[in-house]
């Protein structure tokens, strides 16, 4: 029993890393894919990404400029600071693995930051995009 | 003199004994025993997850139960952000911040921020009139620095303070 608890152990772990250096992991494949049907889209584009990343925007009634690098700062690997003052782990999978792995965690900051930034939900193209973006980060 | 010595005995008497009848209504735990001025809440992975990515990890005796409810019926304006919970999320920290309030835990620093907003209901930590009092001595300026932000930003200061520790020893203002 011990034997198979320390193998399946290290097969998760190697399963996790491989499947990290192959890009995004099986649900997070999934959710690709979904976008792609939704949005109708045969590929989605990092360089789309890139842009809607640091796009800046006025705040309707805020009246202040807001952007995804408010937030993240300019560089996806960097730690970044939110509005409250906590820190941010880096979103770039390059730098924090642990991004982009988990469906119900991506859709939510989704949510919860497009409606920040944008005032809006982001459209599944914008969403793949933004997705393949950081996963093509080094 | 018609004050005399009995009455004035009688009157230190029943003075003392007032006193100690109000300290110990206010700081111990109904047998006597004198309460820890704070105490750590039972950690929710979930609380952490969704309120700490952003903000301090507070304590939820930080508040009354009733000014949770306040910022939960608001979770879709929280100072201006839309929390967007889900309604199972939503529920279960709820559930967690009403077991844990001010008026649930028995520690000094919880009755005080409890009796403290008797009539009111503080939806910012610092809007409690017995934190506010505390922290008299810091000026606006100091809150304002790069290093700590704002007030909402205990844990600038408070070295220990997501434990629920705000002991002074553990006090350090960052320049």
């Amino acid at each position: 029993m011990k034997t198979f608890k320390g193998l399946a152990t290290l097969a998760a772990v190697f399963f996790a890393g491989s499947v990290y250096a192959a890009g995004p992991n099986a649900q997070m494949s999934q959710v690709l894919d979904g976008l792609k049907k939704e949005a109708g889209a045969a590929s989605f584009s990092a360089e789309e990404g890139r842009k809607l990343y640091n796009a800046k925007r006025t705040h309707s009634q805020k009246k202040e400029e807001r952007s995804c690098t408010t937030c993240h700062t300019s560089n996806p690997a960097a730690s970044g600071k939110s509005t409250a003052g906590k820190v941010i782990e880096p979103l770039s999978p390059s730098a924090n693995p642990q991004r982009f792995t988990d469906p119900k965690k991506v859709e939510k900051w989704f949510k919860r930051n497009c409606e920040w930034v944008y005032e809006r939900e982001c459209t599944p193209k914008e969403k793949g995009d933004f997705i393949t973006y950081m996963m093509s980060l080094k | 003199m018609s004050f005399g010595k009995k009455t004035a005995g009688v009157l230190a008497i029943t003075l003392t004994f007032g006193f100690l009848t109000a300290l110990s209504a206010s700081a111990d735990d109904g047998k006597g025993k004198r309460l820890p001025s704070f105490t750590s809440a039972p950690s929710s992975a979930l609380y952490k997850q969704e309120c700490s990515s952003c903000h301090f990890l507070y304590q939820p005796w930080l508040l009354p139960e009733r000014s949770w409810q306040a910022i939960m019926d608001e979770s879709g304006k929280h100072f201006g952000e839309n929390l967007g919970l889900d309604a199972e999320t939503d529920k279960e920290i709820r559930a967690y911040l009403k077991a844990n309030s001010s008026d649930k835990t028995a520690a000094r620093w919880a009755q005080k921020i409890t009796s403290s907003s008797e009539g009111m209901t503080p939806k910012k930590i610092m809007d409690v009139p017995w934190i506010k009092k505390e922290h008299r001595e810091v000026g606006a300026g100091v809150f304002k620095r790069p290093s700590i932000g704002s007030p909402s930003n205990c844990g600038a200061c408070h070295q220990k303070g997501a434990e629920g520790n705000f002991e002074e020893d553990f006090i350090k203002i960052p320049k």
